[in-house]
């Protein structure tokens, strides 16, 4: 084929991507940094442009500095547990057999499962004194230790990140079983017979090969804990006194209840900056594939 | 194929001219359905359509049709009538002029009888609908806030409805004597409590005045000694145990679901509640409702009565805001209304139309309404939504014991401070 009519070739295959990508992904975000300059209830087509009124609004807010503190707090403590326990389980089910291709399955479950039965479980299982936990807790003596789980300021947060990690869990897990499977067996018999095994081969040879796997895991845990939003929106509402409100279960108070779709958007442009942000620096922190630098070498 | 497509094409154009589903020209009636549904509705729409040859009511709804409505007003197209539910936020659209105001057809004459359409309402009803001296917001069904109690399990205890704050405690002692729990509450939606405790007991510490001042941001009066006395017996109230345990974890259908199932005694909850638990009440369940017990020195009317509305509109630009007002004018009628109480177990804010058989558990609400002196209402919170929500994490914390009387009036203080200086917020005044 020559030249241009590979060009055409190519061009005519990637245009109606690029162009339903352009208006219903480019469109809307350009739209969405355009409304956060005005002041707009969404109601009617009534909007006064108010500059970066909204933005300097939106730094002074102590309720917005919380909705970051707890979305971190999902980031940090929920994808710091889902990647720990998914790497664990991945390793531990890395053998054959029904029993744990049963297990995997079973682990996924909770991601296969909608988030709206996720919200509806856990609330049975959060139930004041006749849910499973307190249940459970009775079952063990254990009752001083009883709740009102997600109606207390002191666990509302952690009890909404447990369910975080329980929803997220499968996925990882299923992730990072495919990458450990990816590594070559001969190579870990001969770190073994190297005299390297248990923690000390996982440290030194499992993880680093497992490089660009745990990247890509780092960042989506990263951009799912900055988004979570239907969990808590179903479970909370970002209750008790905002003790669990998160960047975008505000966005939707501020747009969808209070009608300030201009300071709306100003939050998700911020939110927008925040993934970026924190993905951007994810990625430099595993810029350098200890694999590639050993080669390197 | 070439058929298909011309069919499609047809489709396409019967759509772009009248709108999806839509006849052309009809009064379009856009209605939340909730626990009345619309059947009422449908039926008045082809009653009334009938009384008028030529015209046509389309009556939809569903329990979301706020997220229906909100684009229709952006783009424009809104439906000629509505009653737009509990979470559509009526006043942004008062303040981009998107509704019609109702005066020119309430100073008109009334559906039946004689006088004006105006003399027909409750005035508080209609007066909750007002901005600039304009009607906007039309009242139909409404609600009466207080407390609600246990009948079979009052019956069988001997126990009586309290009427002031001491027999309340002396209540609560005998009903935890029993094992049961006195009293649950919606924890998961504190406003809940901000009407069925807080202010019932700030108008009995400091009359109506102690609670029309806190709406009205006036300076002070959240920090006021008939706030903070009410802040100080919702605290009394938690420290003795009175309130059940973990409530503050429950949201509206499980405190409730808690109260039906007998363990606990008593509940905050307006006239909706029966329409709202429905299936769910135990078959032969008895409940009633009964004004929140008063300070034994109360200083509040002690017939004052909370209540509240769910109005219906007609915007700014409906296409067809004559028959749509003449439609609602004809579900207003005395019998009209009167139908709708009976079929529907709930309030009307036409007056007489509460002279019917009225259901069991209705009964003492309606007699409270009837006898009111005071109607009060909570408004704040949809004039005020940021600095409202600020006083329900306020609540929240006095309920759970992490903020003290004191500390609950110094935070929703600041917070009524924070909206009094913001200019952006247009500002309301309650008065009685």
């Amino acid at each position: 084929m020559r030249g241009r009519a590979r060009t055409t070739f190519i061009v005519s295959f990637l245009a109606p991507s690029v162009a339903l990508f352009g208006l219903f992904v480019c469109v809307p975000v350009v739209q969405a940094f355009h409304f956060s300059l005005y002041r707009w209830s969404g109601l009617s087509s009534v909007k006064t442009f108010v500059g970066l009124e909204n933005f300097r609004a939106l730094f002074k807010d102590s309720v917005f500095r919380q909705t970051v503190v707890h979305n971190l707090t999902f980031l940090v403590v929920g994808g710091g547990l889902i990647l720990l326990l998914a790497l664990l389980i991945a390793h531990c089910l890395q053998g054959k057999g029904k029993a744990v291709s049963f297990l995997r399955g079973t682990f996924l479950l909770p991601q296969i499962i909608s988030l709206v039965v996720v919200a509806v479980l856990w609330m049975f299982v959060y139930y004041p004194d006749a849910g499973l936990l307190d249940g459970l807790l009775k079952l063990l003596h254990l009752q001083r230790l009883s709740r009102a789980w997600l109606g207390e300021s002191s666990t509302a947060l952690w009890a909404m990140v447990a369910v975080f990690v329980w929803q997220g869990l499968g996925f990882y897990v299923m992730l990072l079983s495919a990458g450990l499977r990816g590594i070559p067996e001969e190579v870990l018999e001969a770190a073994t017979l190297d005299g390297a095994s248990g923690l000390r081969r996982f440290r030194k040879v499992t993880l680093p090969m497992l490089w660009s796997i745990m990247r890509v895991a780092v960042v989506y845990v990263a951009i799912n804990s900055l988004n979570v939003f239907a969990l808590v929106y179903l479970m909370t509402q970002g209750g008790p006194d905002r003790k669990t409100e998160v960047m975008l279960t505000y966005l939707y108070e501020q747009g969808f209840k209070n009608n300030e779709f201009g300071f709306a958007t100003a939050i998700a442009v911020a939110n927008f900056a925040i993934v970026m942000g924190v993905s951007l620096l994810i990625l430099a922190a595993f810029r350098k594939d200890p694999q590639e630098a050993r080669a390197a070498r | 194929m070439k058929a298909l497509g011309r069919c499609l094409a047809l489709v396409a154009a019967a759509c772009l001219a009248g709108g999806c589903g839509s006849k052309k020209d009809a009064l379009e009636v856009a209605a939340f359905k909730g626990g009345y549904g619309i059947d009422f509705y449908e039926k008045a729409a082809s009653e009334f359509a009938s009384k008028n040859p030529g015209l046509n009511v389309e009556v939809w709804g569903n329990p979301r049709v706020w997220d229906q409505l909100a684009p229709r007003f952006v783009s424009g197209n809104p439906p000629d009538l509505s009653l737009p539910g509990w979470d559509m936020r009526v006043w942004a659209l008062i303040y981009d002029n998107q509704l019609e105001p109702w005066d020119a057809a309430l100073d008109g004459p009334a559906p039946d009888g004689t006088g004006t359409w105006r003399s027909k309402f409750l005035p508080a009803t209609l007066k909750l609908g007002e901005y600039d001296g304009k009607v906007y917001l039309m009242p139909f069904y409404y609600s009466v806030q207080g407390w609600w109690y246990n009948v079979d399990l009052f019956a069988q205890h001997g126990w009586k409805p309290p009427k002031t704050w001491t027999e309340l405690l002396a209540l609560c002692d005998k009903i935890k004597a029993a094992g049961i729990a006195p009293i649950t509450y919606q924890g998961m939606y504190p406003a809940y409590a901000i009407a069925g405790f807080l202010f019932p007991w700030a108008i009995s510490a400091g009359g109506m005045q102690a609670v029309d001042d806190a709406q009205n941001l006036v300076p002070g009066a959240w920090e006021s000694p008939a706030m903070l006395k009410a802040a100080q017996m919702i605290d009394e109230v938690r420290r003795r145990g009175d309130f059940q345990d973990k409530a503050i974890g429950m949201s509206h259908t499980v405190s409730q679901t808690e109260f039906i199932e007998g363990h606990a005694a008593m509940i905050p909850c307006g006239t909706w509640l029966h329409s709202e638990m429905g299936k769910q009440l135990p078959p032969g369940f008895r409940m009633q409702f009964f004004l929140p017990p008063v300070l034994d020195d109360n200083k509040g009317d002690p017939t004052n009565v909370c209540f509240s509305v769910e109005p219906w509109i007609v915007p700014a630009k409906a296409k067809h805001k004559k028959e749509a007002i003449a439609f609602f004018r004809y579900m207003t009628s005395l019998a009209k209304a009167k139908e709708f109480v009976q079929t529907k177990g709930t309030l009307m804010a036409i007056k007489g139309s509460d002279q019917v058989d009225l259901p069991d558990y209705l009964l003492e609400a309606a007699k409270a309404s009837r006898q009111a002196k005071v109607s009060w209402s909570v408004m704040y919170g949809q004039w005020y939504p940021e600095f409202s929500k600020e006083t329900e994490g306020a609540m929240s914390a006095l309920l759970s014991g992490s903020a003290t009387p004191q500390e609950f009036c110094d935070r929703c203080e600041a917070a009524a401070q924070k909206a009094r200086d913001d200019t952006n917020l247009r500002k309301h005044q309650v008065t009685h």
